[in-house]
């Protein structure tokens, strides 16, 4: 659009020569028009820069959001159990995997808090627990899937010797189990790629887990 | 630009006898000009070769198109500027602008920062200015808080470290309908950055505290309850939100405790 209207002004500026007065203000117009169009598309193109990833980035009630929150809530309780099996199981190999699984889920808290933030969203939501999964999952007493009870938590730290082993593969077996099933609903929901790659390093490291943990199971029944 | 132009076909003539010179298809076109802009052809009309001067009087009009179109996108881009700042505004509002928000919250950050300040961990029992405490100093172990909800009073010594830590305290007088306390633990119970204790001798039936915040309600079901966790829940915390709420105190009892030795398991 602006050459022709820069052209046209200086085709009409030729018969305009003569008079004097005619030339000097078309061609000013003509810069002016150039130069404003420059400053606001500049600012249009630099005002879409800023807004684009607010008007991408995952909202409040979003799944992405949700799946933060939520995993976030799942780990601390994996992080728990399983630093009370670091301190006081009895086989080296649970303690093993129990302070491995503590400091991962730890990390993953860590990235999932940041993403919350980075998208400008609180760490806690408005929206009720496990809102953001389609499949209708259930809130038990506060508990998301494969979450244990208080009393169940209570039980592992006042157990003794073996039965901490015990106790703390069973539970954080069904821990797994539940928290791939909230995997698989963000997975299933969300084409954030970041969200995507995260969520599935997860799914892999859990389900690797998941084959460790039944193996010291039968170690542990021995 | 054509929206600036009286036509299509009072536009075209005007391009085409620009390109050609200006002393040959000049009258025609021009007389169409001046009739339609009669301001043009007053001081343009002195000798004949002049006549063609007129267009000059058209492009003068035309160049209001352009310009109109630009103030036009100045003005779309002023306010998708001006939208964005405001979303930005409105949508990034700190928790701590919602939490002020609450109607009748404390915010001892604000009124008493000095209360909330302290050198390093102390053992053994602690004097607090504010019942129950919202801050400052305390034991090294913490009171663990990952949705605990204890039946007895707990160590304030303990709960403050779970305070800087990001948890929100839901504290209630004992004497509270139990139907109220299992609201209140409903909210609490699998909310980690979360704990609930009976304190004795609360000046109101309901107690919330977070570091530097606290807010008293009298019943279980005022909204403002659910506001403050969703406000300073984990947002409060002094140390991030990666602060620990697990491997704390699990007991109960007002008598702070000290940490154990550890015990190495037997193999």
């Amino acid at each position: 659009m602006t050459a022709p209207a820069t052209t046209d002004s200086e085709y009409d500026e030729i018969p305009a020569a003569p008079d004097e007065g005619g030339r000097a203000p078309a061609s000013r117009y003509g810069v002016l028009a150039l130069a404003i169009m420059l400053v606001v598309g500049l600012l249009l193109g630099y005002a879409g820069g800023l807004l684009t990833p607010r008007l991408t980035r995952p909202g409040d009630a979003s799944v992405e959001a949700g799946f933060a929150r939520d995993m976030t809530t799942h780990h601390a309780q994996a992080v728990e159990m399983s630093l009370v099996a670091y301190r006081s199981a009895t086989l080296p190999e649970v303690r093993q995997i129990a302070v491995d699984i503590a400091t991962g889920q730890q990390g993953e808290i860590g990235a999932m808090q940041t993403w919350l933030r980075e998208w400008g969203l609180s760490p806690t939501g408005s929206n009720p627990p496990m809102s953001w999964m389609s499949d209708g999952a259930t809130v038990k007493d506060g508990l998301m899937p494969g979450m244990a009870t208080p009393q169940q938590m209570t039980a592992l730290r006042n157990a003794q010797g073996i039965e901490v082993d015990r106790q703390f593969l069973t539970l954080m077996y069904a821990h797994h189990l539940g928290g791939i099933h909230m995997i698989d609903a963000a997975l299933g929901a969300t084409d954030n790629a970041e969200v995507v790659r995260v969520a599935q390093t997860m799914k892999n490291t859990q389900q690797t887990e998941l084959n460790n943990l039944r193996q010291l199971q039968a170690q542990a029944k021995g | 630009m054509s929206i600036s132009t009286p036509g299509g076909p009072e536009r075209r003539p005007t391009v085409v006898s620009t390109g050609k010179k200006p002393a040959a298809g000049r009258p025609a076109p021009g007389a169409k000009a001046g009739s339609g802009k009669p301001t043009g052809s007053p001081r343009a009309g002195g000798k004949g070769p002049r006549k063609p001067v007129t267009p000059v009087k058209v492009s003068q009009g035309r160049a209001w198109g352009p310009i109109a179109l630009f103030v036009a996108v100045g003005v779309l881009a002023a306010g998708i500027i001006g939208y964005g700042a405001w979303a930005s505004f409105q949508g990034s509002k700190p928790w701590d602008k919602r939490a002020n928000a609450i109607e009748g919250i404390v915010n001892i950050r604000k009124t008493d920062k000095a209360s909330l300040e302290y050198e390093s961990h102390k053992s053994g029992p602690l004097t607090y200015k504010y019942s129950p405490p919202v801050g400052g100093v305390h034991n090294a172990a913490w009171q663990n808080c990952m949705g605990d909800v204890y039946d007895a009073p707990i160590a304030s010594e303990h709960a403050v470290h779970s305070l800087e830590h990001g948890a929100v305290w839901i504290t209630y007088r004992p004497d509270l309908p139990k139907d109220q306390v299992d609201k209140l633990a409903s909210k609490v119970r699998g909310v980690e950055k979360t704990l609930m204790s009976p304190y004795e001798g609360l000046d109101k039936p309901i107690s919330l505290q977070a570091w530097g915040y606290q807010l008293k309600v009298d019943n279980a079901d005022d909204s403002r309850i659910d506001e403050f966790i969703k406000d300073l829940r984990v947002n409060a915390s002094v140390e991030g939100p990666t602060a620990l709420c697990n491997t704390g105190i699990t007991a109960t009892g007002t008598t702070p405790r000290e940490l154990q030795q550890q015990q190495q398991p037997t193999q």
